[in-house]
C-alpha cells in the first residue's frame, strides 16, 4: 500500500458521504486526471489493520487483475496512520464524469433508441455477472451509481466495500435506495446477489420510461407500488420469516407491463419480467439474463 | 456544510435542480468551495445541463486549476465530452491555454484519443 494520498491527490470536491466515510472528487497531481476517493476509518491495534478490511482489499485488487470493462478501476489503496488507534484507508478508483441519469437526462426526446438501450444492458448485465461471479452483491444500483463515459461504456461504482458475503449469508438490512429495493429487502427478509437484477430491472424500465418505475415513499408504499404492477404474491410465494402479512395489501392483479413501458419490444418485456419476479429464487440472474432472446434482438 | 461546499457538490454530482435552487437564492456563481475551487472546475463534466445554467449565470470558463493549472475546458476536451467542449466555447473559453506542462485542451484530446472533440477543437 502506498503511503500518502494527500501528496498525490489533491480534493476538489465532495460527492457523496455514505454510512462508512466520504467520497471526494479529486485530482491526481501526477497525470492531472480527476479520480474518485473513497476514505474508510477503521480501528487498529498494535497488529494493525483489522484482518476484516486487509481481506476486502485484498479482494479489490485481486478483481482489478481481471481489468474488467463495466466495473470503475481500482487504481491505488492508500493507508495513513491517524492515531494509534485509527487508520484512514483510501480507495482511489478511476473517475466518470458522468452517471446513468445524467445520460438519460440529456438524451433528445423521444428518450435513447432501443439499440442504445440494450448495448447499455448488456454492459450492465457484464459487470453485474462478474461481481456476482466473485461473490460480491452490489446492494446499491441505482443511475447514480453507474458510470458511463463519454464514449458510452457503462461501469459500475459504489460496490467497493460491499460487504463480502460468504455465497447465503443473511445481512443486515439497510442499503438500497428506496426505489430501486427489492422485495425481500423491503420485507426485511434474506437477501443475495438477486436484489440487484430486482434494481437493474427498475433501471431497465427507466431507461424507455425516462422516470423511475417505482416511487414508493415509505417501504410499505414501495411494496404497494410493486404490486400494482407484477399483482399481490399468493400467500405460498410470501417469505415466511417476514413480520408484514401478505394480507396488509389489496389484492392487485398483474397488467400487462407494457402499460408502464410502453415502447419495450416484445423479448423486452420478457427479460423485464424475469427481472422483476418477486421470488429471488426464481428470478432471473446475471448470467441467464445475458442468454436472454433480448440480447440477440437487432 | 457552507453554502459554497454545497453548490460545488451539486455541480460536482450533477444535480440540476439543486444547483438552480442554490443559484436562484443568490449564490455567487464564482465562489469558491474549501478547496478552493468553483462550481464549474468541479462540475461533472458530462452534465451538459449544469454546465449551461453556471455559464447562463455567469460563471468563469478561463479559471485554471491552481496546482495544475488545467481549465473546464482541458477537462472536457481530456473526457471528451464534445456537447460541453462547444458549450465553454461558446461562452468564451480560451483555446489555446496552457496546463502547467504546456498541453493544451486539445493536446489532451488528443492524447486520449477522442478525435471528434480533436477535430472540433481543429476547426475552429
Ligand atoms: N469512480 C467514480 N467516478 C465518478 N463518480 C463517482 C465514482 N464513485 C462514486 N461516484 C459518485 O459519488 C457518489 C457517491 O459515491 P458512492 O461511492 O456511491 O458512495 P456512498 O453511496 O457511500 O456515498 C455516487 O453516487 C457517484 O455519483
Ligand atoms: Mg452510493
Amino acid at each position: 500500500m502506498a503511503q500518502d494520498a494527500a501528496v498525490q491527490y489533491e480534493p476538489v470536491a465532495e460527492i457523496g458521504g455514505g454510512a462508512y466515510g466520504t467520497v471526494y472528487k479529486a485530482r491526481d497531481r501526477q497525470s492531472g486526471q480527476f479520480v474518485a476517493l473513497k476514505s474508510v476509518r477503521v480501528q487498529t491495534d498494535q497488529d494493525g489493520l483489522p484482518l476484516s478490511t486487509v481481506r476486502e482489499v485484498a479482494l479489490l485488487k485481486r478483481l482489478e487483475q481481471f481489468d474488467h470493462p463495466n466495473v470503475v478501476k481500482l487504481m491505488d489503496v492508500c493507508a495513513t496512520l491517524r492515531t494509534d488507534h485509527e487508520t484512514k484507508v483510501t480507495l482511489v478508483f478511476e473517475h466518470v464524469d458522468q452517471d446513468l441519469k445524467t445520460y438519460l437526462d440529456k438524451a433528445p426526446s423521444p428518450g435513447l433508441p432501443a439499440s442504445q438501450i440494450q448495448d447499455l444492458m448488456q454492459q450492465l448485465m457484464c459487470g453485474l455477472a462478474f461481481l456476482h461471479s466473485n461473490c460480491i452483491i452490489h446492494r446499491d444500483l441505482k443511475p447514480e451509481n453507474i458510470l458511463v463515459t463519454s464514449r458510452g461504456q457503462v461501469k459500475l461504482a459504489d460496490f467497493g466495500l460491499a460487504r463480502i458475503y460468504s455465497c447465503h449469508m443473511a445481512l443486515t438490512p439497510v442499503v438500497v435506495t428506496l426505489w430501486y429495493r427489492a422485495p425481500e429487502v423491503l420485507l426485511q427478509s434474506t437477501y443475495a446477489t438477486p436484489v440487484d437484477i430486482w434494481s437493474t430491472g427498475c433501471i431497465f424500465a427507466e431507461m424507455f420510461r425516462r422516470k423511475p418505475l417505482f416511487c414508493g415513499e415509505s417501504e410499505v408504499d414501495q411494496l404497494g407500488k410493486i404490486f400494482e404492477v407484477i399483482g399481490l404474491p399468493t400467500e405460498e410465494d410470501w417469505p415466511t420469516d417476514v413480520t408484514l402479512s401478505q394480507r396488509n395489501f389489496s389484492p392487485f392483479s398483474n397488467r400487462p407491463i407494457t402499460d408502464f413501458v410502453p415502447e419495450i419490444s416484445h423479448q423486452g418485456a420478457d427479460l423485464l419480467l424475469e427481472m422483476l419476479t418477486f421470488d429471488p429464487l426464481r428470478r432471473i440472474s446475471a448470467l441467464n439474463a445475458l442468454d436472454h432472446l433480448y440480447f440477440q434482438e437487432g | 456544510m457552507i453554502r459554497e461546499d454545497e453548490f460545488a457538490s451539486a455541480a460536482a454530482t450533477g444535480n440540476v435542480e439543486h444547483v438552480g435552487m442554490l443559484l436562484q437564492d443568490g449564490v455567487d456563481v464564482n465562489a469558491v468551495n474549501r478547496f478552493g475551487r468553483t462550481p464549474l472546475q468541479v462540475m461533472m463534466m458530462g452534465n451538459t445541463a449544469v454546465a449551461r445554467l453556471l455559464l447562463e449565470n455567469g460563471a468563469n470558463p478561463n479559471v485554471s486549476d491552481h496546482s495544475t493549472g488545467t481549465t473546464p475546458l482541458h477537462d472536457a476536451a481530456r473526457e471528451g465530452f464534445l456537447d460541453t467542449v462547444k458549450l465553454l466555447i461558446q461562452f468564451q473559453a480560451d483555446i489555446s491555454v496552457k496546463d502547467y506542462r504546456s498541453r493544451r485542451p486539445i493536446d489532451l484530446a488528443q492524447e486520449n484519443g477522442h478525435l471528434n472533440v480533436v477535430y472540433f477543437l481543429e476547426s475552429l
